[in-house]
């Protein structure tokens, strides 16, 4: 069996990581929720993670800043921002500075699922994901 | 990859280099020949929809209503178009109803006044001081086309995320400078601005099923939800809402609507004035 993908939820809303957390354990990632910008900045230290996953307006600590220091320290490792200020020119930005991905807020959980599908195989570790089609079809 | 929209004062000039473009990256080329297929769709005459394109509505010529019209089905088109990225898109004002989409690099061409007076007055046969006044006219135009209907001033260059003056570059170079600009990061395709545009298409669609009975619906779409706005007066809210509900709840992608009638005024000063 492949190795689990290590994702690292960051979400200042406690329930975006209660809400995700299972949802993407469900597709064969170890999850690790953070809601505190620096705890997650510390736990990066420590670990490389293939994923994180993070909000972008955060008190202290934005995600644009998380998303800097985590490519600084991992180019290998996929960002992937989430937001509910989703604009233009934020997106451009977060592109630019080497995110994986943009997903604006609220999302379904299959949205990102999908997502960390298309970073799994980016990272050459594919997970077994689809979409469902709609109504079951 | 993105898409890349051109508009420029230079009809001509800028086809081509969207055209080379097109070529050079392998993407879709999209221009007026799309409004062959609407024409056929809505049974409207193609030259229709080629003014539609160029001209205000007016007195005289085309009305209000179906100037409106004609532009939601040439949109509907082109959103349906571009739902595939990777396409180069000229001569349909897209530039302008795909603002706010990361994936969209607008790319404005310009021409020296001078220069276009100089085209002018050669393709036209007429004198350069005819081929000012000519010019000035079709600046004119363009601008009072853009704020009419999308209240967006065509000719400001803050629209587009590239500007070239092909009197100074060469089509060539600016096909190149083009080409560049895709590849960065900025202008890719994500989860966000896909569904942007998903969504865009999405209320394109619903729109022109709904223009005919609301010529004044406003659509918007997200992630299959629609929330449609249209005037009606207070006994006839229940009743109108009904009806957007039936047109628009069979329309594919379409999940939810919830509909906004608002006060028509108008109609209901003119009733209260009888």
């Amino acid at each position: 069996m492949a190795e689990k993908l290590e994702v690292l939820v960051l979400d200042d809303e406690p329930i975006v990581g209660r809400r995700l957390k299972p949802a993407l354990a469900k597709i064969g990632c170890d999850v690790e929720v953070f809601q505190d910008p620096k705890e997650a900045l510390e736990r990066i230290g420590q670990k490389e993670f293939d994923i994180v996953v993070t909000d972008i307006r955060m008190d202290e600590i934005d995600g644009m800043q998380v998303l800097e220091h985590v490519i600084k320290k991992s180019e290998r490792t996929k960002v992937i921002m989430i937001t509910g200020y989703a604009m233009i020119s934020l997106a451009r930005e977060a592109m630019e500075k080497g995110a994986f991905d943009f997903i604006a807020k609220p999302f379904q959980p299959d949205d990102l699922r999908l997502v960390i599908a298309k970073a799994a195989k980016a990272l050459d570790s594919p997970i077994d994901f689809e979409i469902p089609p709609p109504n079951g079809a | 990859m993105p898409i890349i929209t051109f508009s420029s004062d230079s009809y001509r000039k800028s086809r081509e280099i969207a055209k080379k473009t097109a070529e050079a990256l392998g993407y879709k080329y999209v221009d007026r020949k799309i409004l062959s297929s609407v024409a056929v769709k809505y049974d409207i005459p193609e030259a229709k929809l080629i003014k539609t394109l160029d001209e205000t509505p007016s007195f005289m010529g085309m009305s209000s209503k179906a100037h409106k019209q004609y532009l939601a089905y040439i949109q509907e088109a082109v959103l349906g178009e571009l739902l595939d990225d990777n396409a180069v898109c000229h001569g349909v004002a897209a530039h302008l109803y795909l603002l706010g989409i990361s994936h969209v690099l607008k790319v404005g061409i310009l021409m020296d006044f001078d220069e276009r007076v100089r085209q002018v007055a050669d393709q036209e046969k007429v004198s350069i001081e005819k081929a000012k006044k000519i010019v000035r006219r079709q600046e004119k135009q363009r601008k009072r086309w853009s704020l009419d209907n999308f209240n967006l001033d065509e000719t400001d260059p803050s629209l587009h995320d590239m500007v070239i003056n092909i009197s100074q570059i060469d089509p060539e170079e600016a096909v190149s400078m083009i080409s560049t600009a895709t590849g960065y990061r900025k202008f890719k395709p994500m989860t966000y601005s896909i569904k942007c545009m998903q969504d865009r298409e999405l209320a394109a669609r619903v729109r022109v099923a709904l223009l005919k009975d609301f010529p004044d619906v406003r659509v918007q779409a997200r992630d299959g939800t629609v929330v449609a706005e249209i005037k009606a007066l207070k006994r006839e809210k229940h009743r109108k809402s009904s009806a957007v509900k039936e047109l628009v709840g069979n329309i594919s992608g379409v999940h939810y609507v919830e509909v906004h009638a608002i006060n028509d005024i108008f109609r209901q000063a003119a009733e209260s004035g009888r």
